[in-house]
C-alpha cells in the first residue's frame, strides 16, 4: 500500500488517553479534536482544525501544519510536538517558547509565538504553536538547493543570516524574562558549563566506549576561551535552519538547542564542513573571512580566533554526540527512522575531522 | 540460505532501487527506503555468517568424520572427509566484548593523563598521548575503510542523486 505524504510515519511514543499504546500526537483524528480542544479552551472562542499536515523534516521534534478557523490570532500555525522517543528527549516545550517569545521585538526574524505546553495530557506530549512564515529551505546535504545557493540570492541570504545571528547575540536578553536562565553563568564558566551538559549528554548516549570523545573533551577542558559576553546562542544556526523567499530569510528555525553561553559557540557550529553545502564557503553562504568580517561589524566586537578553534572542535564534537544520540535511539528500539542508524555511521568521519584539528593544534 | 551475504545485499539493494522504490509514494517514504539500502551498504562491509552458525557446521562434519573413519578399511581409496572443527573460535559478540574493554582502559588513560598532567613529566604526556593518537588514528582509518558511501543526499530527498 502506497503511503501518501502527511500520513502518520511508524515510530512508537508513550502513550495517554487515546487508543491503546497510541499517543495522541500520532493519531491524527485524536490529534485534531484535541487541539480544537485546547485551543478553543485557551481562546474562548470556536476553534476548528480544518487541516493537519505532518512534515517530513526533522530529526527530532514533530513538525505539523495546522490549518485553523476561529483562532483569533492566524489562520496557518506550525505546531511542533517534542515526543518522548525523540533524538533529544525528553524534552520541554519551554527553551524555544520562551525564547522566541523574548526575541519578538528584536531583529531576528522569528515566528510569532502562540502558545507552549509541557502538560502531557494535552497533546500526549511538550508542544508549542507559532505562526506559518512563509519560504523553503535550502539544504546543506544536497545537490538541491543548497547547490543553486549562487550571485545575488547567496550574497543577499549571507546578509541577513550573518546580520540576524550579530542581531541575535547583541540581544539583551537581561531585559526579558529570560533573565531567569542566567543564573551563575559569567564569562568564565560558560564553556565549561556546556562542556559539562555535553559530557553528560555522552554519557548518556554512548553505546559503547568512545575514546577519542574522552581526548576531546580533555583538549578542550584545557583551553576553555573566556566569553567576551554572556548572550543568546541559538545552538544550531546553520544552513537548513533557516527559511527563505525572494532572496530574503524570513524566519530563523529549530531552537531546541537554545541557551545561554559564548556567542562564538554558534560561529563555530555554523563554520562546520558539514554544513558547507559542498563549497568552501560558511553554510554555503560566504567565505570564512567575508563572514567574520560583517558579524564582528555588526556585533560590535572582535572574535578571538582561538576561541573559534575551539567551538569548532567542540561543535564537531557535538555533532560526534548527537549521533550517537541517533544510535541510542534507535538501538532503543524507541524509534525506528533509518535516517538514526545512518547518522549514526558518521561518527568516525567527525571524529577523523577533530583528530586532523588537534595535531595541528598546540 | 545457500547463496552468500555479499550477493543476497545486492540483490536487495538492487530489487528496493528498481522494483520497490520507484513504485512508493512520497519522499519521507522513498528516503526510508534508501535508509534501508545504505544500512545494507554498510553491512555488507562488515557482516559475515556468524561463528556459531558456521561452527557448528564444522562440529557436524567433524562428527562425520570420526564416525566415516571407521569403515576406513573397508572402504579402501575412499574419499573419506577429515574434517576438524576449531577448538576455540570465539564469536563476534566475545570479540566486540574484548574491544570494548580495551577501549575502555583507553579512555581511562586518556582521562588519568588529563587528571595528572600537571604532575608528569611533560615529554612523557606528550609521547603517551602521541601513542594514543596513533592508535585512535588506525581505528577510525579501519572504520572508514570499512564504511558504505553516505546517501543522505537521497535518504533526506527521498530521490536518486542526480549524476
Amino acid at each position: 500500500m502506497k503511503r501518501k505524504e502527511g500520513e502518520q510515519q511508524g515510530a512508537r511514543g508513550a502513550s495517554d488517553r487515546g487508543p491503546a499504546s497510541t499517543p495522541a500526537f500520532e493519531d491524527a483524528a485524536i490529534l485534531r479534536t484535541r487541539l480544537a480542544e485546547y485551543l478553543s479552551a485557551r481562546t474562548d472562542a470556536a476553534v476548528v482544525v480544518e487541516t493537519l499536515v505532518k512534515f517530513p523534516a526533522g530529526f527530532s521534534w514533530i513538525t505539523y501544519g495546522v490549518r485553523l478557523s476561529g483562532f483569533p490570532p492566524a489562520r496557518d500555525v506550525i505546531l511542533r510536538i517534542g515526543p518522548p522517543y525523540g533524538l533529544f528527549a525528553p524534552y520541554s516545550a519551554m527553551p524555544e517558547f520562551q525564547s522566541l517569545s523574548a526575541l519578538q521585538a528584536s531583529a531576528v526574524p522569528i515566528p510569532r509565538t502562540f502558545l507552549a505546553s509541557d502538560d502531557a495530557s494535552i497533546l500526549g506530549a511538550p508542544f508549542f504553536l507559532c505562526e506559518r512564515v512563509e519560504g523553503g529551505t535550502p539544504l546543506p546535504w544536497g545537490d538541491q538547493e543548497g547547490a543553486s545557493l549562487d550571485g545575488v540570492r547567496r550574497e543577499a541570504l549571507a546578509r541577513d543570516f550573518i546580520d540576524a545571528l550579530a542581531a541575535l547575540h547583541a540581544f539583551d536578553w537581561r531585559a526579558t524574562h529570560l533573565v531567569g536562565w542566567g543564573s551563575g553563568m559569567t564569562s568564565d564558566n560558560a564553556a565549561l558549563r556546556q562542556l559539562d551538559f555535553w559530557q553528560s549528554r555522552f554519557e548518556r548516549w554512548a553505546l559503547k566506549p568512545h575514546p577519542m570523545a574522552h581526548r576531546a573533551f580533555a583538549w578542550l577542558r584545557r583551553q576553555p576561551p573566556r566569553a567576551s559576553r554572556v548572550a543568546i546562542v541559538h545552538g544550531d544556526y546553520r544552513l537548513g535552519n533557516f527559511l527563505e523567499r525572494d532572496n530574503r530569510i524570513t524566519a530563523i528555525l529549530d531552537w531546541e538547542l537554545v541557551h545561554l553561553g559564548d556567542p562564538v559557540e554558534d560561529l563555530g557550529w555554523a563554520f562546520l564542513p558539514q554544513y558547507r553545502g559542498g563549497t568552501p564557503l560558511v553554510c554555503g553562504l560566504a567565505s570564512e573571512e567575508d563572514f567574520l568580517s560583517r558579524y564582528e561589524a555588526r556585533a560590535g566586537e572582535k572574535v578571538d580566533r582561538g576561541a573559534l578553534r575551539f567551538y569548532i572542535v567542540f561543535s564537531l564534537l557535538k555533532l560526534a554526540l548527537t549521533h550517537m544520540a541517533a544510535a541510542r535511539c534507535f538501538e532503543d528500539g524507541l524509534f525506528n527512522d533509518m535516517r538514526m542508524p545512518a547518522m549514526a555511521t558518521q561518527i568516525a568521519p567527525v571524529f577523523r575531522q577533530i583528530a586532523k584539528i588537534l595535531e595541528r593544534a598546540p | 540460505m545457500n547463496n552468500s551475504l555479499p550477493r543476497l545485499i545486492d540483490g536487495m539493494v538492487a530489487t528496493l532501487r528498481k522494483e520497490v522504490i520507484p513504485h512508493t509514494e512520497g519522499d519521507f517514504a522513498r528516503g526510508q527506503a534508501f535508509g534501508v539500502i545504505y544500512m545494507l551498504e554498510s553491512l555488507k562491509r562488515r557482516a559475515s555468517w556468524s561463528n556459531e552458525f558456521l561452527v557448528e557446521q564444522l562440529r557436524a562434519l567433524e562428527q562425520a568424520s570420526n564416525d566415516l573413519s571407521d569403515l576406513a578399511a573397508e572402504l579402501l581409496g575412499a574419499p573419506l572427509p577429515d574434517i576438524r572443527a576449531p577448538a576455540q573460535a570465539p564469536s563476534a559478540t566475545e570479540l566486540e566484548a574484548l574491544r570494548n574493554e580495551g577501549d575502555t582502559c583507553i579512555s581511562k588513560l586518556v582521562d588519568w593523563l588529563a587528571d595528572h598532567r600537571a604532575t608528569l613529566p611533560v615529554d612523557a604526556v606528550a609521547r603517551a598521548e602521541a601513542k594514543i593518537d596513533h592508535y585512535l588514528n588506525r581505528q577510525s582509518k579501519w572504520e572508514l575503510s570499512t564504511s558504505a558511501k553516505p546517501m543522505f543526499v537521497e535518504i533526506s530527498s527521498g530521490r536518486e542523486r542526480s549524476a
